[in-house]
């Protein structure tokens, strides 16, 4: 890494620049393993649990037509984004408040490629999570997956988007470490709900029903859902993580502060 | 030491809200010259600093680096100019060999970072993390990161801070090196050894303003500079002290004449009157030094301010 000569062209020193980057991130975060933990680990405990109570209580659930793992299998997805999401305010906002993205931007790489980094390592971890659970689900609980490969993939870009989103709001507007985990932890138990974790919106009651469905993480399991299932997401629900998208990107990137 | 300016900074203003942190800075540091800025805590040491580093936007006044604008020109000038700040931490499980591998690898042309960990006397921890250093530890990551990038400019903020007697004679070591290369440093600091030892120029900033800008041996002779008490063989008149080169003041306590003034005192003033054929006897002599001077341009500095703000 020490051998660039001024002679190598901008656009291959970043290149250079960002995979070392990419390494030094990857290294960090799994030395202290939150993000794994909370983004695949968590959600493979809750895949065995719901197949496990899928495999001892068969048949559909009410009129849904599907079983519980094929039910909660986008939920625990969405869970997973989730879980991966709501560590970023934990590792940026303390990186901002030990002044490290301060120290960062006094050297020719610009802070936001440390901020890609995280973002571009967090998306492989998401990644990982989506083959995982499939996977699981699918050979070893017998989820009976239709999986459209565009509009699936669609749902999982957008959900991933819009939940990172929450996270990077959550990074630019909490103005300290011990502030920020304190709310981490209430937008993750809150929108695990909303994703359907504990009740699924099929079966709740109105107007928690509708409220599920339109909230960020319930909208992406609903899409997620009917993308694996029932042939498809709406555009109602694919507009609604779209709008959730530019809304959080547009908060994160307005109140954003490197130091 | 000759040529144009690598840094001028001309009546920088910088505000934090109501609180004028720096008050029409006006200052040129040479290519190559070691820089030292000293002055009490939240005298606008650090915002000078940071304002000529990119990382702050003056209020008014404008900045010059190797002709480049801070702030306009901030990317050219990240190249070329290693910052250490007096607060930055790294993320607390990265290693140090990792960091500094990391920035060197952000610049065009690094210095090697293993024999930069060397000279810093660091290279046995590059595999430790960040949050297992001691202090002095911690400081000597930190100015491996500044150097690493190679810079024609080097900014230190409060380089010294923590790190025990020997390790900032190391530290001055490696800074003086730095200087024989050709690197142009600008020094933070509020220790006047450091000041005196390593800078070749030095602005005295208080209440935002420079409130002295030469050598450190100008501004320690400044503040009345050399004292120097004897007893002489035969009563000397006042006139033949006044004649001494550098005498300025003499007092006369029982038997003893204690003159003040610059340069070298003692040896100007034991030489004319043996001339004269006056001998001196129980001599004491004391050079004024730098902290002298601080404190006395920083007490005066303080009360010229008190009878501004009395009506």
């Amino acid at each position: 890494m020490s051998g660039l000569r001024p002679g190598t062209s901008m656009l291959r020193r970043s290149g250079i620049q960002f995979a070392g980057l990419l390494k030094v991130q990857g290294k960090l975060a799994l030395r202290e393993p939150i993000a794994p933990g909370t983004g695949i680990g968590l959600p493979v405990l809750l895949l065995v649990v719901f197949g496990v109570i899928g495999q001892n209580v068969p048949g559909n659930v009410g009129d849904t037509g599907l079983t519980i793992i094929d039910l909660w299998i986008p939920t625990i997805l969405v869970v997973a984004f989730i879980g991966i999401s709501i560590t970023l305010p934990n590792t940026l906002v303390r990186d901002r408040e030990i002044g490290w993205l301060r120290r960062v931007s006094t050297t020719p790489l610009h802070p936001f490629m440390l901020l890609a980094a995280q973002l571009v390592f967090d998306l492989f971890l998401a990644a990982a999570a989506v083959l995982i659970i499939l996977g699981g689900g699918a050979l070893i609980f017998g989820a009976s997956l239709h999986v459209q490969i565009l509009p699936f993939g669609l749902s999982l870009m957008l959900a991933i988007a819009e939940i990172f989103g929450l996270g990077l709001v959550l990074v630019a507007l909490m103005p300290s470490q011990a502030v920020a985990s304190a709310a981490a932890g209430v937008v993750f138990f809150a929108s695990m709900f909303l994703a359907g974790l504990w009740v699924q919106p099929a079966q709740a009651p109105e107007p928690l029903r509708t409220i599920m469905y339109y909230s960020p993480t319930g909208a992406a399991a609903k899409a997620v859902l009917d993308s694996a299932f029932n042939g498809g997401p709406s555009y109602a629900g694919l507009l609604t993580m779209a709008v959730y998208t530019v809304i959080f990107g547009f908060v994160a990137i307005r109140y954003f502060r490197w130091e | 030491m000759s040529g144009a300016p690598a840094v001028t900074v001309q009546n920088l203003v910088k505000k934090y809200g109501h609180v004028v942190a720096v008050d029409d800075v006006s200052l040129s540091i040479n290519e190559g010259e070691i820089f030292g800025i000293i002055g009490p805590n939240g005298a606008g040491k650090t915002t000078t600093v940071e304002c000529i580093s990119g990382l702050r936007a003056p209020d008014s006044g404008s900045i010059s680096v190797y002709g480049l604008s801070p702030r306009k020109d901030r990317n050219k000038l990240r190249e070329f100019v290693g910052v250490q700040l007096q607060e930055s931490a790294l993320p607390p499980r990265l290693r140090v060999g990792e960091a500094v591998r990391l920035f060197a690898s952000f610049y065009p042309n690094p210095l090697d970072p293993d024999s930069l960990l060397e000279s810093l006397g660091i290279k046995q921890i590059v595999n430790s993390s960040f949050k297992n250093l001691s202090g002095g530890q911690k400081q000597r990551v930190s100015i491996a990161l500044a150097l690493v990038g190679n810079p024609k400019l080097a900014i230190l903020d409060e380089l010294t801070t923590g790190l025990d007697p020997e390790a900032r004679r190391e530290i001055w070591g490696l800074i003086e090196r730095m200087r024989d290369r050709g690197v142009t440093v600008i020094l933070v600091t509020h220790f006047m050894d450091e000041a005196e030892r390593l800078c070749d120029r030095l602005a005295l900033i208080d209440h935002g303003t420079v409130i002295a800008l030469d050598t450190p041996e100008a501004i320690a002779a400044q503040a009345g500079g050399s004292r120097v008490r004897f007893v002489p063989s035969q009563a000397v008149d006042e006139q033949t002290l006044r004649a001494i080169p550098g005498v300025k003041e003499i007092e006369r306590k029982e038997r003893y004449v204690i003159v003040t003034g610059t340069g070298d005192l003692s040896g100007s003033v034991i030489n004319a009157l043996a001339a004269i054929g006056v001998r001196v006897s129980d001599v004491e002599a004391r050079t004024g030094n730098l902290e002298d001077a601080f404190i006395k341009l920083t007490k005066d500095d303080a009360s010229s301010v008190a009878k501004e703000v009395q009506p």
